[in-house]
């Protein structure tokens, strides 16, 4: 288990994560959900080992972080963090290659196959990682990222992902939470932070909501996601329906219908 | 053919490699043949081969000597610098991630001269005194200087992880002209026929190169490079980012304190033996990424051999273009390098717009 007790993070004496205690199991996805500022990414780079927390600790199957060396902590958790930019002309090959631990040689050739052609990559395999799309980009980054971890292990592991849809269309991002969903059974525990609130009650087990520092709510979809809750940590009016085919919950977020609030609110005024 | 495809690369890094290596052999060959005093290429052939213990009849004796007392030193010296130059250069562009920077531009070489110029008005009436001082002392003050100037260089740099290109150019910029007017300042002072000219700190010369300067050069040029060689999966980690090769596994602070170190002794013991020679750093790791790409398995021993290969060919045209004078190295560098970066800078304005 990835383990976060009461970890607390200040820049010059500003809090920016309080107290937060969070947890990840290996098998499933927990996603983490808050406004942009709420502390999402500094959480998240403490977890990494980025970056120390003040207070508090973080253990990776029950060591510590700080005991185990950057070696060892890689070769239990995989990070992809929101942009990476590759600094010379690399084809999309070779990033994938730089991915690869350092003790596997054995099966790198199939390993590489496999995580490319699972991101849906492997024909851009000869072209420059710099001259790719945005959306390319990110999906060779994953690529990069799974085959840290590709390699079966005995012992639980994860995988930390600051926001990897955010440079891909409706049916890729689909596709990198399917992947997702079949790597958790690999016994590995995913942790994604996430903006769009459908994809997150689509595909996590769990969900994290981090406002201002502190982790406001944690649980299963139907225990965290309340209209109350929601709309205060988002500071919009966000409204839950049931899709009446799939019995799943949506999330609208119409902006009309918050116009009409304010303008409701300002009449109340 | 899973197999097939991983030997398939490692034979085209070999192939490279070779042909770099002959093309070398070659050109050092060619280098000691021309000069002032041209030695026919048979005669060179049958100078080496005596060596090896082949005799061969007619070896002229005073040509055996120029050949292997002045040309040889020179050309395995200028092997040495060029190479290190060059492999140093990859691997400062690999760390600060920035195709920009080169020893001379970002101000390493001329810290090294200064330092060097220092110590030798520090410690009076060296020049003749002790030759393990002068030989092992002067390079491993250089180094200091080099080492001080890419640490205050990177530190000023350095924004995010990243290292942004203007202050990077700016830094250096300022450094190279504090440290010229430094060396100028003492050059003018100290006035020792032991501290060679101005134009010997700032424009380099391999003339005088001799054997007793070659245990040096290859202790300390020599090593440093192969063991800048094995850091290939470190830096090629680093292209991705500090923050990336961090998550890979990698111990970032101290691979980048070993390759400062590395490349500063590198550069260091190259100006202490030759004075700063420009663009060799810039010029040769581009010309291996844009032929060969971007891996530094193959970048840094494949610079190491270009570097060499370039510095014995302007050593070769400062020799015999205006002979039996001698051009400056640095000139010749130059003529070819700042052409190249302000090529480089505009290739790198287009991608950024």
């Amino acid at each position: 288990m990835l383990q976060a007790e009461d970890i607390h993070f200040c820049i010059r004496q500003w809090p920016i994560v309080k107290k937060a205690s969070i947890s990840v199991n290996p098998g499933e996805i927990l996603a983490v959900l808050g406004p942009n500022g709420a502390g999402k990414s500094t959480l998240f780079k403490i977890l990494a080992g980025e970056i120390s927390c003040t207070r508090g600790q973080v253990d990776y199957n029950g060591q510590n972080l700080r005991a185990l060396k950057t070696q060892q902590l890689a070769s239990v958790r995989a990070v992809m963090p929101q942009h990476s930019t590759v600094s010379f002309p690399f084809t999309a090959r070779e990033v994938v290659e730089l991915g690869l631990p350092k003790d596997s040689k054995k099966n790198s050739e199939k390993n590489i196959r496999e995580v490319m052609e699972l991101t849906k990559v492997q024909h851009l395999e000869d072209r420059l990682y710099q001259q790719l799309s945005g959306g390319e980009k990110q999906r060779v980054q994953l690529a990069r990222v799974l085959i840290q971890i590709w390699e079966k292990k005995p012992f639980p592991r994860y995988l930390l992902l600051d926001e990897p849809t955010s440079s891909l269309d409706i049916s890729q991002q689909h596709i990198v939470l399917d992947i997702l969903k079949k790597l958790k059974s690999q016994n590995i525990g995913v942790l994604i932070v996430l903006h769009d609130l459908n994809l997150a009650a689509h595909y996590a087990d769990r969900i994290a909501i981090v406002k201002d520092g502190l982790i406001a709510g944690v649980g299963k979809v139907e225990e965290v996601y309340s209209e109350a809750l929601l709309s205060e940590v988002f500071d919009h009016p966000i409204r839950l329906v049931k899709d009446q085919e799939t019995q799943q919950i949506l999330v609208s977020s119409n902006s009309t219908f918050h116009s009409d609030l304010k303008i409701s609110k300002q009449a109340q005024a | 053919m899973i197999a097939g495809l991983s030997i398939s690369k490692n034979s085209y890094q070999a192939l490279v490699l070779s042909v770099l290596g002959i093309a070398l052999v070659l050109i050092m060959l060619l280098s000691l043949s021309l000069g002032a005093y041209a030695i026919p290429f048979s005669s060179v052939l049958a100078i080496l081969g005596e060596q090896f213990g082949l005799s061969l009849e007619g070896v002229d004796r005073s040509a055996a000597n120029v050949l292997l007392q002045i040309r040889l030193p020179r050309i395995i010296i200028a092997l040495l610098i060029g190479g290190g130059l060059g492999i140093a250069g990859a691997a400062l562009q690999g760390l600060f991630r920035n195709p920009l920077v080169e020893p001379g531009l970002i101000g390493v070489s001329s810290g090294s001269a200064l330092f060097a110029v220092v110590f030798i008005v520090l410690i009076p009436g060296l020049a003749g005194s002790s030759n393990l001082i002068q030989n092992l002392g002067m390079p491993l003050f250089a180094f200091l200087g080099g080492l001080t100037h890419v640490w205050a260089v990177y530190q000023l740099a350095r924004t995010q992880g990243r290292t942004d290109t203007a202050t990077l150019i700016l830094a250096g910029v300022a450094i190279n002209a504090l440290a010229g007017a430094l060396i100028g300042l003492t050059l003018f002072f100290a006035d020792d026929s032991a501290l060679r000219s101005f134009t010997f700190w700032s424009l380099g010369d391999l003339g005088a190169s001799s054997w007793s300067k070659f245990p040096v050069a290859i202790s300390l040029i020599g090593i440093p490079s192969i063991m800048l060689m094995l850091e290939y999966r470190n830096l090629n980690a680093l292209s991705l980012g500090e923050r990336e090769a961090f998550h890979m596994g990698i111990s970032v602070q101290r691979v980048k304190i070993k390759i400062l170190i590395l490349s500063a002794l590198i550069v260091g013991v190259g100006v202490s033996l030759a004075g700063m020679i420009g663009f060799v750093g810039l010029v040769v790791p581009h010309l291996i990424r844009i032929g060969f790409g971007a891996n530094h398995r193959l970048v840094l021993p494949a610079s190491f051999l270009l570097g060499a290969i370039l510095l014995n060919v302007a050593d070769l045209m400062a020799r015999t273009v205006v002979s039996p004078a001698e051009l400056p190295i640095g000139v010749l560098t130059a003529l070819i390098g700042a052409p190249f970066f302000i090529y480089l800078i505009f290739k790198l304005n287009k991608i950024n717009s």
